[in-house]
């Protein structure tokens, strides 16, 4: 279910001045991709997102999604919301119900399915998202951990089992291990064949699961491409004044201290690439 | 979807009635109301319109934004019309349909009571468009302030009002924002009869007041740790002056109230 975004502006009408929060985005998200959409703060990540599954409509240009124009009269936008998952920005805030299950239940109830199915919905979504069945349905979402808190509300868009998942900013705000957790969770979502639209501004985040990046600057999407071409441009994004994973900087400083080191985005790679370097770039390094 | 709301109603614009001290146009609202009930008879209106015409103009008020805030009011004045109108009996018949007679004394009465209503509204309106939420509740503040000898919080009640004004751009912000949370998980908010709707304002309302809760709390917690502790001995970025600018509008008033007053007088 590829979503196509052609030619794509976004205006917001706010008197007197109207400002352009979205200019001629031409974007292709393919099946089964992870692509993460990085930007400065108020570029128009999270606009962009809002036009996946037609929270926003566009002030021109089309989203296609299955070739399908969705902002098109007559067209099933509600439905279309079951089959884009968006897990907002702080997720934890829309939690609403008085036990876990009713919470995470709220969208498969809405879609109209039968009790039995919500209640398979909901298992597996909690399973998903590594929180036990028993232990969690009856307690409050609002008595949890920050991590716990949102862990059950990106169940909560799960339990809609979405083809397509889009996320603005996950790890927003959590501890170091929640975090972990949570990527994990992405990162196997993905891999068992939930395409992946990821915001974020955590940089090693990003190397650790996109599989492709696009940049938006002031509205513009500025660059798209593989994790390795994007972020080998260092200056580029600098001048953005957006940040490159760790492992980028490391392969960098190694190259201006002389050694032979090319760009890689994992840390396994780099490790190697470095150990060849250190054993078959004593020259260089010298 | 919710942005779209203006609140308050503030024009921004710089005019000798905008640097007027809140206080003195809090007063001059006050006077200009107990004028317009003054007014019991018609061509007295005439003096009102004047220094009404006159205020918008010093302010550099669009004409039709005075006029529109008559737009909420316009049922409220269709009713008084109408109800003086039929309701009133006199001397001197005027029409007659069929049963319903229509005096010239009730034709002067329903005309009194919606001029007066249309008067007070687009004259208060005046202190709202030309001065900001928050300088207002400051000129509330100093005005109540003496009214501290009887025990009433007049800084509390400032500082509340002042607080609310502030948060309610970012709760209509955060209320857009969960409803859109919610609609993307398939929540409805706008088809359904009113229970349904009612219903379907739970997932909305209950994290929203979550969230105001919580921002209460964090508001409370960096007063306390910038000191605060109520208005005791606190002074303040911005003193309120009186200026001739001030003395001049209060002048205008007393203007306007002989001209009210002077011709029963001489009668």
């Amino acid at each position: 279910m590829p979503i196509v975004l052609e030619q794509l502006s976004h205006h917001y009408r706010s008197c007197p001045r109207v400002s352009v929060a979205l200019e001629d985005i031409s974007l292709t998200i393919h099946d089964g991709e992870l692509l993460a959409l990085i930007g400065h703060t108020g570029s128009g990540k999270s606009t962009l997102a809002q036009h996946l599954n037609g929270l926003l409509e566009p002030t021109s240009g089309r989203v296609l999604v299955d070739g399908e124009d969705i902002n098109q009269k007559g067209a099933r936008r509600r439905a279309l919301r079951f089959r884009v998952g968006l897990v907002f920005q702080y997720p934890e805030h829309q939690l609403f119900e008085e036990t876990v299950f009713k919470d995470i239940a709220f969208g498969p109830k809405n879609m109209g399915l039968t009790g039995q199915q919500v209640d398979q919905r909901v298992r597996e979504a909690m399973a998903r998202v590594g929180l036990d069945f028993e232990e969690m349905k009856d307690r409050s979402p609002f008595e949890l951990s920050g991590g716990q808190m949102r862990r059950v509300a990106l169940a909560g868009v799960l339990a809609m089992q979405p083809r397509v998942l889009v996320l603005d900013e996950p790890t927003a705000g959590l501890d170091p291990r929640a975090r972990d957790f949570l990527l994990g969770d992405i990162k196997r979502l993905n891999q068992e064949g939930t395409t992946v639209v990821m915001i974020s501004h955590a940089m090693d985040d990003v190397a650790r699961l996109a599989t492709r990046v696009a940049v938006l600057e002031k509205g513009r999407l500025v660059m798209q491409g593989s994790t390795l071409e994007v972020f080998s441009q260092q200056e580029r994004l600098a001048a953005m004044g957006l940040d490159i994973p760790d492992g980028f900087k490391l392969a960098r400083r190694l190259r201006q201290a002389g050694l032979n080191m090319a760009d890689h985005v994992h840390p396994e790679e780099i490790a190697d690439a470095l150990a060849a370097a250190i054993r078959g770039g004593g020259g260089d390094a010298a | 979807m919710l942005r779209d709301i203006t609140l308050g109603q503030y024009y921004p614009v710089d005019s000798p009635v905008h640097r007027l001290d809140p206080r003195t146009k809090v007063i001059l609202t006050f006077l200009y109301i107990i004028a317009v009930f003054l007014v019991g008879n018609l061509w007295l209106y005439l003096p009102v319109a004047a220094y009404l015409a006159f205020a918008t103009w010093m302010a550099r008020l669009p004409a039709g934004m005075m006029l529109r805030s008559l737009r909420p009011m316009r049922v409220l004045l269709v009713i008084t019309f109408v109800l003086n109108l039929f309701f009133f009996s006199g001397a001197q018949e005027l029409v007659r349909i069929g049963s319903i007679v229509i005096w010239r004394e009730g034709l002067l009465n329903a005309l009194i009571f919606t001029f007066r209503l249309i008067f007070l509204v687009t004259g208060s309106s005046i202190l709202t468009l030309t001065t900001a939420p928050v300088t207002l509740t400051d000129g509330l503040e100093r005005l109540a302030s003496p009214l501290r000898i009887i025990r009433f919080p007049a800084h509390e009640m400032a500082m509340m009002m002042t607080i609310a004004l502030r948060f309610i751009p970012t709760l209509i912000e955060e209320a857009d924002k969960i409803m859109k949370a919610q609609t993307a998980r398939g929540a409805d908010f706008e088809t359904g009869n009113l229970m349904a709707r009612a219903r379907a304002m739970i997932p909305l309302l209950v994290p929203l007041f979550i969230s105001a809760f919580r921002r209460a709390g964090d508001l409370a917690m960096a007063m306390e740790a910038r000191c605060y502790r109520g208005g005791e001995g606190r002074t303040r970025l911005h003193q309120l002056k009186y200026s001739r600018r001030d003395a001049l509008a209060l002048l205008s008033m007393l203007a306007l109230y002989l001209m009210i007053l002077l011709p029963g007088w001489l009668a």
